[in-house]
């Protein structure tokens, strides 16, 4: 806890009017500069590439074999943010619709602006059907991604069955 | 009582005395044949890793069983490191041997190595690693090559954990040498191939029918059985079945033409795994932690000087 505190100054029309709108938080509270900006960012900045060098030296990155036109990997996976749809992709039967169903990942995404205002709140308690297809969306996605790195006769069950 | 006891013995006398001699005869002719299966792949290829990344020991070992390795996550150059390669199984099983009869499995290891990685000799190892490596022979895949090496097959029971005693390599006596991060393949086997370098199948695969047809016959042997199969066109083929698998088919069966006649009598099976070790310069981590001082330092110096602000403000009430 931040021992230099600023109260906010309720007498000030201006913040009252913002506070009743759910902005104006800035006002008060602890003061970006120099306290945050000017210490505690350069201790975050340089954490971060300590981190990340510690890495680079401690686990470099591997220079993979030379690609091979000729000889495929008997195991091929994509990046891992990837394995949800090459799961898609291998699963269903047809390439044709594999490849449907692949496009229409981002198409779905691209309605979501379009049609997230017909229920007028944010919280997502009050949009009970939003807030589940997301988290059945997110669910989902990790099933097929796990799926994706086991055999197929397993990737469906996921060896649990 | 008399007339019956002699032939046995002299039948046993003339099977053991062409034993010896099939023995001796290979021993002349294929010196390496009775120490080690790997030698067949040694022949047949050139490097253990076909260049889709399969170890081609699963060319012959079809069936599919994990293996496990261990190795460090980084070594420091010229220093001997153990790579653990597991070939786990359940003891109790036994195989069909190469004469039919049960016995127990043997296991055998390949290792594939980055460049300059070899086989620590002996007089580095440490005896914690020389107990352990005890009675093991490591072959090198090619006899003029380091990196590769094999081993097997040795007895499974007490080989579950086969240690791999490794030296790794010096960039500052060998140019082509550099640190990073390389990959180590390793192949793990337990059991009898079911595949001949010739590739006619062993007695320890599953037979199956050549044509569709019904089972005319079953004869069984001491050296295995013939299954008759009639063809739908009358042909008559007979299937040889060596000594090892189990007939599951009975006479009068219709079959479809490749439907297994014997059970698959393989227990064991082959797995490989790769993984990965980082040659670690020892300057970079002396650095590194040189670094990591420097950075706490700095942190703990701009925590500080932020107090040290706090109160000027909390007295100056200018904030």
């Amino acid at each position: 806890m931040a021992k230099v505190l600023k109260k906010p100054d309720l007498s000030d029309p201006k913040l009252k009017a913002k506070l009743k709108q759910g902005m104006g938080h800035n006002y008060y509270g602890e003061p970006a500069w120099p306290n945050d900006l000017l210490y505690i960012f350069p201790v975050v900045i340089m954490a971060t590439f300590a981190l990340c060098i510690g890495l680079a030296v401690l686990d470099p990155a591997m220079l993979g074999e030379p690609a091979n036109p000729f000889a495929t990997p008997l195991e091929i996976l994509p990046e891992w943010y990837l394995y949800p749809v090459f799961q898609i992709l291998r699963i269903v039967p047809s390439k044709l619709l594999g490849v449907l169903l692949q496009t229409a990942v981002p198409l779905g995404l691209m309605l979501v602006p379009f049609i997230e205002n017909v229920n007028k709140f944010q919280n997502p308690f009050r949009r009970p059907v939003a807030t589940s297809v997301f988290l059945f969306g997110t669910a989902f996605a990790l099933y097929l991604g796990i799926g994706a790195t086991l055999p197929i006769d397993k990737s469906l069950t996921l060896g649990l069955f | 009582m008399k007339r019956s006891f002699l032939p046995i013995i002299t039948r046993t006398g003339l099977s053991f005395l062409s034993a010896l001699l099939i023995c001796l005869g290979g021993i002349v002719a294929l010196p390496n044949v009775a120490q080690a299966y790997p030698i067949y792949a040694q022949q047949a290829y050139d490097s253990p890793r076909e260049p889709t990344g399969r170890i081609v020991c699963a060319n012959c070992h079809l069936g599919s069983k994990p293996t496990k390795v261990e190795v460090p996550q980084a070594v420091l150059p010229d220093s001997v490191f153990k790579a653990v390669v597991e070939i786990p199984y359940d003891t109790d099983v036994q195989q069909v041997l190469g004469n039919g009869d049960p016995g127990p499995l043997n296991v055998g290891a390949v290792i594939d190595l980055p460049e300059g990685f070899k086989l620590a000799p002996a007089d580095r190892l440490s005896e914690e690693l020389k107990e352990e490596t005890a009675g093991l022979f490591f072959q090198p895949y090619k006899a003029d090559e380091e990196g590769t090496y094999v081993i097997g097959p040795i007895p499974g029971a007490d080989h579950q954990e086969i240690v791999f005693p490794i030296l790794s390599p010096d960039p500052k006596t060998d140019p082509n040498i550099h640190f990073g991060k390389y990959s180590v393949h390793v192949g793990g086997n337990r059991g009898r191939g079911q595949v001949q370098p010739t590739g006619d199948k062993t007695n320890n695969a599953i037979y199956t029918a050549s044509v569709a047809g019904k089972i005319a016959d079953i004869s069984t042997g001491d050296s295995g059985a013939t299954v008759t199969i009639t063809a739908a066109d009358g042909d008559t083929i007979t299937e040889t079945i060596p000594k090892g698998p189990q007939v599951v088919v009975s006479k009068g069966d219709a079959v479809e033409a490749g439907a297994p006649l014997t059970n698959d009598p393989n227990v064991g099976g082959f797995g490989q795994k790769d993984t990965e070790i980082v040659l670690q310069n020892p300057t970079r981590i002396k650095w590194l932690m040189a670094f990591f001082a420097a950075i706490m330092i700095s942190q703990a110096m701009l925590v500080l000087k932020k107090k040290q602000v706090e109160k000027v403000q909390a007295a100056e009430m200018n904030f």
